[in-house]
């Protein structure tokens, strides 16, 4: 359903990703593992147009785009295929929590109101904030800022949602809220594509795991392989830091 | 001191004095219109990738901010002329509310660019960022989520820069303009200068009342624009 | 263009700086204190003082500094007259020197200003820094003079910068008092050949210089004490 060819992308002198190629498919869940630095989250950046990737392809259902030259048109038209989580939510802090997940809607997709309103709705209903349609941004905590930042994104009924880190600017006892509508809507069969740190979503949840390392793929496949037995150095080295149990040995 | 010193001069100002106050309302209104539109071409030079264009609108603004008022008002009044001159436009009969007008557009522009950019650079890159990958076009992006903020950021500096427009303003009777700060030199004029107290203070409570009704306008703009702004307290 | 006249203009119009300057410094050494010891009424809530200065700085802050300036020139004269009268001293009004005016004019508006500048940079200190203050046993004044002044100050300065820029173009208004500063001097000298245009662009070309080097003398000054200032995450 999408695939990434070649992928590179500089700032100034610093290389942040050397030829990334990635496909997904319908229904995929994929975890993107990595330490940071390793262009995980500009990759993401990158498959949205948030940056302009250097170079490289994409590939989505029938269109097929050059990253760098990729016309106006084009790039809607893949936004209104995708859906963004950002790692700090990102709410339209001039919006209710309603009005957010309606807004792309309404004005992006040209979604009558009333209907707008009955998805947003529902969205909302879904990651567990039916009493907070007319909160503003400023008067919920991270975590249901950005619970209300999946709703968003699912209300658009993407071909694949894309998450950026959407745990790492919350309180540990916020984390879990957030992971586990993200399990839920992983179990109805979205496509998800992750970065995150959460080693435990990745081994529960995703049906692959990409592990990034320096601008590039370095291992891949499905999370009890790479969890269990890794291939190739750097992985290793990395799993060695990350996961729990390890790290209790090493203490 | 009482033979020099009569309050009833005072009242008898204020009627005369007020009709005046629609010209000085006239003269900052079209300056805040052109001095606005001029602004955002500055701050978008400001905020822009070309170096040269940030170079000047930089300078622009620079020189702006160092020159009083009134020495910006006579290089205008006298230099535009003489300019306009050289392309063959002789401007010796158009009214002297044109040289005000200018004058103060261009300085009321430099303000602004500054009042722009910060606002808009107070705006996190995220809500533009979100917007868009929620589907909206880049314009829409602008306009729906990006500038709503924005704005909320804006209006007091806005309001601070009108009120010094207004107090500004009050200069252009060096030119001859009758507005309420020229009317009170007439009225002075008409009494041979006596009684210039008298009628300096009913003037200055004209503006001081025009300061404050402006104030708390901008201060209700402000909590009806920020629409979710509001700090909940949670202890 | 009679460039002849423009350079001549120009040293005439430098003439005036000293006079542009001195204003500007007897009025920031009287502001900056008493604005200072105003904006602590205010913060304190001292009943009286702090009611004075809310209605004085509004005042100053809501009319025009010409304005100001003619009721100054025309009250205080009215004043000293009276006075004069009597106790029968003999000596006339007209003959005070009108720096005097501007002396008392340009303090009365920038301690206004300054209150309002001094006001919101203390209100940013944290109380914490006052509590540390006493913890360490210093007495209210020096908790003051060496930990919060120091940082308020900090706070302040690019306002303060505004203002001092502020209050040098302000001067140019001295010509209603017949003060012989930048402005008046190059007006004079242009009554006589009616070149306008090159006195304003002296004019103005004098108030560029004078305040890029005052903005940039408060940027170096700026940089030196900034150590003071915590870095916000």
């Amino acid at each position: 359903m999408l695939e990434i060819k070649n992928i590179h992308k500089s700032f100034g002198q610093n290389e942040i990703l050397k030829g990334v190629d990635l496909q997904i498919d319908k229904g995929d869940v994929v975890v993107i593992l990595g330490p940071s630095g390793s262009g995980k989250t500009t990759l993401l950046r990158c498959i949205n147009f948030l940056e302009k990737a250097d170079e490289g392809y994409a590939n989505f259902g029938d269109i097929n785009v050059h990253l760098k030259t990729a016309s106006k048109k084009q790039i809607h038209v893949i936004r209104q295929k995708t859906a963004f989580v950002f790692q700090n939510y990102n709410l339209f802090n001039n919006k209710t929590a309603l009005e957010n997940v309606t807004e792309g809607l309404i004005i992006g997709r040209k979604v009558p109101k009333a209907e707008a309103a009955e998805i947003g709705k529902k969205a909302l209903d879904k990651v567990g904030l039916s009493e907070k349609y007319d909160a503003y941004p400023s008067q919920l905590s991270g975590g249901q800022q950005q619970r209300v930042g999946i709703a968003r994104a699912v209300a658009l009924n993407p071909d694949i949602i894309l998450f950026d880190e959407p745990t790492s600017a919350l309180d540990p006892e916020l984390v879990g809220e957030v992971l586990t509508v993200m399990k839920n809507i992983a179990k109805e069969g979205t496509t998800m594509l992750v970065v995150t740190h959460e080693i435990s979503f990745a081994r529960d949840v995703a049906n692959r795991v990409v592990f990034m390392d320096g601008g590039m793929i370095v291992e891949e496949g499905p999370p009890n392989e790479i969890f269990s037995n890794p291939k190739e150095e750097r992985t290793k080295q990395f799993l060695k830091r990350v996961l729990p149990e390890d790290y209790i040995y090493y203490i | 001191m009482e033979k020099y010193f009569n309050a009833s001069y005072i009242w008898e100002s204020f009627p005369m004095l007020l009709p005046y106050v629609k010209v000085t309302f006239l003269v900052a209104g079209l300056s805040v219109l052109f001095g606005t539109l001029l602004g955002f071409i500055l701050a978008a030079m400001k905020i822009g990738n070309n170096k040269v264009a940030r170079k000047i609108a930089n300078a622009y603004i620079t020189a702006l901010r160092c020159t009083p008022s009134i020495v910006l008002l006579f290089l205008v009044y006298y230099g535009l002329p003489a300019l306009a001159e050289n392309f063959g436009l002789l401007l010796d009969n158009v009214d002297k509310l044109f040289f005000i007008v200018i004058t103060f557009s261009l300085q009321f522009a430099a303000a602004m660019a500054e009042v722009i950019r910060s606002a808009y650079q107070s705006i996190d890159k995220g809500q533009f960022e979100a917007a868009v990958s929620v589907g909206l076009s880049n314009f829409q992006a602008y306009r729906r989520i990006v500038f709503p903020q924005a704005l909320v950021v804006a209006l007091p500096n806005f309001g601070n820069s009108l009120l010094e427009l207004i107090k500004e303003g009050s200069l252009a009777y060096t030119i001859g303009l009758i507005d309420v700060m020229g009317k009170a030199s007439l009225i002075i004029d008409g009494r041979f200068n006596a009684h210039a107290l008298e009628t300096y203070i009913a003037l200055s409570v004209i503006y001081w009342v025009i300061s404050i009704v402006i104030e708390q306008v901008f201060f209700k703009l402000e909590k009806i624009f920020s629409k979710g702004k509001q700090v909940i307290k949670t202890t | 263009m009679d460039f002849k006249f423009l350079v001549d203009t120009f040293f005439v119009a430098l003439s005036g700086v000293p006079t542009a300057l001195i204003i500007t410094i007897i009025s920031l050494l009287i502001a900056l204190p008493l604005g200072f010891l105003l904006a602590l009424t205010r913060i304190n809530q001292i009943p009286v003082l702090q009611r004075f200065a809310q209605v004085y700085v509004s005042f100053i802050r809501g009319t025009p500094v010409i304005v100001q300036i003619f009721i100054v020139y025309s009250s205080v004269p009215l004043f000293l007259t009276s006075i004069f009268e009597k106790y029968h001293i003999d000596k006339n009004v007209y003959d005070i020197n009108p720096i005097w005016y501007a002396f008392i004019v340009f303090s009365i508006n920038t301690t206004a200003i300054m209150i309002e500048i001094f006001r919101s940079a203390i209100s940013t200190v944290s109380k914490g820094q006052l509590e540390a203050a006493y913890s360490v046993g210093l007495t209210n004044v020096q908790a003051l003079r060496r930990i919060i002044i120091p940082q308020v100050l900090v706070t302040a300065l690019p306002n303060i910068c505004t203002a001092t820029v502020n209050l040098i173009k302000a001067t140019s208004l001295g010509y209603a008092m017949s003060l012989q500063e930048i402005t008046l001097r190059a007006k004079v000298a242009a009554n006589v050949g009616y070149n306008y245009v090159e006195a304003y662009i002296d004019i103005f070309l004098v108030y560029l210089i004078l305040c890029s080097l005052v903005e940039y003398l408060f940027k170096r000054y700026e940089k030196r004490l900034s150590k003071y200032k915590i870095a916000h995450a």
